[in-house]
């Protein structure tokens, strides 16, 4: 074996020599020399001459040692177990690929037709001796492509094509076998009946039969070594494979030279391309070993059926059963103790297992596997099942084998897997891991924790609330007056959390505890302040630093916003503080204008309409005071706290409503700009959503001032201004904001002022009316959302009122003036009733050709429609119900008709077009079922 | 209104005034969406809804094109590491 192009031979013997411990004090021959005589070659010294003894006749160790080393030969244990360990590795890497061609391997192919060999001996039918468990039948293919695969590069082709011969050679041995052994039995069974003693033929039959089930039982076992040995092979190389790979963090080498990349590189080229020789022939092998499989069942079938009818059934009996085991136990027994080296991996570790970072136990349950597959064979084969059974159970065997081998694959994923992740095992000490969390918890604690935590109080608030528990509990530890930690909103159920949230309060105040101590030691060493160079206060310096130092102001009380809106609640001081000024002189120049009947114009402060950076400005602040008043609200102490307190906080309470009284801008005149800045405040979809918040802590004279001023204004309002566009039927991005301002609007700021609407009297709706249609274009109000669904609103709330079912009855004279007020609105809006439909409105819209064409939706637009003229003819007298009727007509027929006709889409849209029409006719006393076509 | 009177100290503060608001944003990768604001933070990530994105391809070839591809989402979180400017809308 030429291991780096050396001559394989005088290694060899210079391994022997020294190994052997002779001839140490020999001269070295000079082989080169011309004067060399060539008698070197005669000389016995190559200590071959007892290699064919020692090893099974195969001349060459390393080469021929391949399938069929005789394992069980009790000779020179170690030097077997050397050679047999380093075997594989020795074929897969350290083998150069362009060794000159072995000068052994026409030996080891010689050595299968040698007559020496185990396998023509037991041809031969003589001398099968129990002591050899291993059959050369298998071997010679896989022997010989594995020694031909070696010899340097070789194409697919030609690995094929030697496969093929391989099989080819193989089969023809086994028919060779097969004949030989026919006709073995055949002479032997003719010269048995010329015998005339029954029982020396029976003996005979008996063993002959207990030798060939050792036979098979032998061969079973030896495919299950082959198959270990490549298993370990295969393993190992992965493992080292991977270890080459994947080097653990810490044990990488901090440079690594070109050439041992190099090296590595190759060596997995190597690996990969012996992997997949070895995979082509495991296959091989499992191919081949059906055949012979296949080929014995025959040949047994032949021997039962020329079996003579007058002998006895040839199966052998329990006792030689039994019998047999024994003798095999015995044998297995004997063989351990002989040579443990010689085993491998039989039933303790082989030499390579012993090399292996990690011992592969499904290995050994497969090995179990199999072999218990093998026994069961054999006693099926002994009960003679029928070969379809048999067949069938090869099959299964062979799923299994899969099966296992699947697993396997799997479990050495997993397992290199979690090896792989180990490696960062134990890389943290609990004390390191009890610092982080320090760290991290410690940067939760903060002053206001409520606060911080804001949404995921408010939301846990609501959740609580709706599953009927008490929404008053803050979910916030609290240390003293120093800060706490929000505990954000509570989760359902699990034993776990609770756990979780004992363990970080018990951090949390020991952190606390902590600070506080160091605290007061920073105390003790104030002594150190002017020394030259800084103490640090910080003990960790790993904490995250804050990156930006904004000065948060000197608010002193604690601020309910989000820490970075503190800026905004200083400025805002300072802001009102301006404002309030501001306002002052507004409110005086306001009452001369009230006193001077806003006669002389030119004391009016007119001023620009507030832009939109100043809109969104004044929001934010609102917002900031809205959360202010919110948290104050929240903080309302309890009348056992005392009088002292509970004023102090009303005061706090008063100043911040009044805040945000000014900074609505309701009391600036209404000439002050157009829009006015209050009506200029709601055309942002934030400022129409935060009204309902702000007002609900006015009083019903602010309300009623705020009411006032938004009715006067109304049609400055950009959903009144703007809702043109909504009868567009295109999409466009300006479309679609109308709409969702149009929406707030309608959920917020309609909201807020319902209430006072509801519990309005007579007089207001009626002065509030009045001042809708003062100065103001009331039918573009009216055909908009929101100003049809305010003169709804007023429209019920007078049918209320003249039902009787408010506290305070109205005087007649408040009657006359609304009768005044109504007959001037229907008078107004009488030319406009088809056009304030959003449907008859889009139609203008439609192309001309085809103005009927259906617009998904449009009944339940035109649904408040109906509803405002279903009120307007509540109120209305006569007269008035046939301007309404005919006016309508043609409306109140196109529905109808379209709902009988069956010009819809569906049964829903029928039911409400007809819901609509029933809506108005109803309120006149009429039905559509009354109307006929 | 001067900038102190306005709560306005820093640059962020300006984006603070657009919460709700719909937005103009410019991203890398030549893209640009506008959205409403719901939330940002020093990151500069965001989170927006009603979003419209407008993707530039330039096709390569002699005849140099840009086309634009549009797409729409309802919420979006914009990761802050790819915004180069808000904006308000351009008001027309």
């Amino acid at each position: 074996m030429s291991f780096f192009g050396f001559e394989e031979k005088t290694l060899e013997r210079g391994r022997d020599n020294r190994r052997l411990g002779q001839d140490e004090d020999l001269a070295v021959y000079d082989w080169g020399e011309e004067n060399y005589d060539g008698l070197g070659d005669a000389l016995q010294e190559d200590h071959d001459d007892f290699n064919d003894e020692t090893f099974g006749g195969a001349g060459d160790v390393g080469l021929a040692i391949g399938k069929d080393f005789d394992f069980s030969t009790p000779a020179l244990p170690d030097r077997d177990r050397k050679d047999f360990a380093r075997l594989p590795i020795t074929r897969a890497e350290e083998r150069p690929p362009h060794s000159e061609p072995n000068i052994a391997t026409p030996l080891a192919l010689e050595s299968i037709w040698d007559d020496k060999s185990a396998f023509s001996m037991r041809l031969n039918g003589s001398n099968r001796t129990s002591s050899s468990p291993f059959l050369p039948r298998g071997e010679s293919p896989a022997v010989s492509s594995q020694h031909r695969q070696q010899s340097g590069i070789r194409t697919l082709q030609e690995i094929e094509a030697e496969m093929r011969a391989s099989v080819e050679q193989s089969r023809q041995e086994a028919l060779l076998q097969q004949r030989q052994q026919q006709y073995y039995l055949e002479q032997r069974l003719l010269q048995k009946q010329r015998e005339e003693e029954e029982l020396l033929r029976q003996e005979e039959e008996r063993e002959y039969q207990r030798q060939r089930l050792l036979y098979q039982q032998e061969q079973a076992q030896q495919q299950l070594q082959l198959q270990r040995l490549q298993q370990q092979q295969l393993l190992h190389q992965r493992d080292q494979h991977q270890h080459r790979r994947t080097p653990p963090p810490r044990m990488l080498p901090v440079s690594q030279s070109p050439r041992f990349m190099e090296h590595q590189q190759r060596q997995i080229l190597y690996l990969q391309q012996q992997q997949e020789q070895q995979q082509l022939l495991r296959l091989q092998q499992l191919e081949e070993q059906l055949r012979i499989e296949e080929m014995e069942r025959q040949l047994r079938s032949q021997h039962i059926s020329s079996a003579p009818p007058d002998r006895q059934p040839s199966g052998p009996t329990l006792a030689d059963m039994e019998a047999l085991q024994h003798q095999q136990l015995q044998e297995r027994l004997r063989q351990r103790s002989q040579s443990p080296a010689t085993r491998p991996g039989s039933h303790r570790p082989a030499p390579l297992e012993d090399t292996l970072p990690y011992l592969p136990q499904s290995i050994q349950l497969q090995q179990r596997l199999l072999s218990e597959m093998a026994q069961a064979e054999l006693l099926r084969e002994i009960q003679g099942l029928s070969q379809i059974d048999q067949e069938a159970l090869r099959v299964e065997a062979m799923r299994k084998i899969l099966e296992a081998e699947k697993m396997e694959e799997k479990r050495r994923r997993k397992a290199s897997k979690i090896a792989h992740m180990s490696r960062y095992n134990d890389l943290m000490t609990q004390s390191d891991k009890d610092f982080i969390t320090r760290i991290q918890v410690s940067q939760l604690v903060s002053q206001d924790p409520y606060a911080d935590d804001f949404y995921a109080q408010v939301y846990g608030a609501i959740v609580r609330s709706r599953m009927g528990l008490s929404t008053d509990d803050e979910r916030v530890l609290k240390f003293g007056a120093s800060g706490g930690v929000a505990l954000g909103a509570p989760t359902k159920g699990g034993n776990r959390r609770p756990n979780a949230m004992q363990r970080m309060q018990q951090q949390v105040e020991r952190i606390v505890s902590n600070a506080r101590k160091r605290e007061e030691e920073k105390g003790l060493h104030c002594n150190l302040q002017g020394a030259l160079g800084k103490t640090s206060g910080r003990s960790y310096k790993a904490a995250p630093r804050q990156l930006l130092q904004v000065d948060s102001g000197s608010a002193p009380s604690s601020s309910p916003t989000l820490s970075h809106a503190q800026p905004h609640a200083h400025i805002s001081k300072a802001d009102s503080i301006s404002k309030s000024s501001d306002a002052a002189a507004n409110a005086a120049r306001m009452g001369r204008e009230t006193l001077s009947n806003g006669n002389n114009g030119e004391e009016l402060v007119r001023m620009e309409p507030l832009t939109q950076r100043e809109i969104l400005v004044t929001l934010e602040n609102m917002y900031d005071l809205v959360l202010n008043v919110e948290q104050l609200r929240r903080d309302q102490p309890m009348p056992e706290e005392g009088e002292e307190v509970l004023e102090q906080w009303r005061k706090d309470f008063d100043t911040l409503v009044d805040k945000m009284w000014t900074l609505l801008k309701v009391m600036l005149p209404l000439g002050t700009s157009t829009p006015h800045p209050f009506i200029s405040l709601l055309s942002a979809a934030k400022g129409k959503k935060i009204l309902p918040r702000v007002t609900r802590h006015f009083d019903q004279h602010r309300m009623n001032t705020l009411l006032t001023l938004l009715i006067a204004c109304f049609s400055q309002l950009d959903v009144i201004s703007q809702a043109a566009l909504l009868d567009t039927l295109e999409d466009t991005p300006e479309r679609a904001d109308v709409e969702r301002q149009t929406q707030a609007f309608l959920s917020s700021v309609l909201q807020s002022i319902l209430p006072i609407i509801v519990k309005g009297n007579l007089r207001l709706v009626c002065g509030l009316v009045g001042l809708l249609m003062h100065g103001q274009d009331t039918v573009a109000i009216a055909k908009s959302r929101p100003g049809l669904a305010l003169l709804t609103l007023f429209l019920t709330r007078v049918e209320v009122i003249k039902q009787g079912e408010v506290d305070e009855i109205p005087t007649h004279e408040d009657f006359a003036q609304w009768q005044l007020m109504f007959d001037h609105l229907f008078q107004l809006l009488t030319p406009e009733f088809p056009l304030l439909f959003p449907s008859t409105r889009m139609a203008a819209h439609l192309p001309r050709d085809q103005p009927h064409v259906n617009i998904p939706g449009i009944d339940s637009l035109d649904q408040p429609v109906w509803q405002f003229l279903a009120a307007l003819a509540l109120q209305a007298s006569s007269t008035q119900h046939q301007i309404l009727v005919s006016s309508l007509r043609e409306k109140v027929l196109d529905n109808v008709l379209s709902a009988k006709k069956g010009w819809v889409v569906d049964e829903e849209e029928r039911n409400t077009k007809l819901a609509n029409v029933d809506l108005f006719l109803h309120a006149l006393g009429l039905d559509s079922s009354q109307i006929t076509m | 209104m001067d900038g102190s009177s306005t709560g306005i100290q820093e640059p962020l503060d300006l984006i603070r005034l657009s919460l709700s608001e719909r937005v103009f944003v410019k991203l890398r990768g030549d893209r640009e969406m506008t959205g409403i604001l719901h939330a940002y933070d020093g990151h500069m990530n965001l989170i927006l809804s009603d979003v419209e994105e407008k993707i530039m391809i330039v096709n390569e070839g002699e005849q140099a094109t840009v086309s634009v591809a549009k797409r729409k989402m309802d919420m979006l979180f914009v990761r802050g590491d790819g915004v180069i400017l808000v904006s308000p809308p351009s008001r027309t």
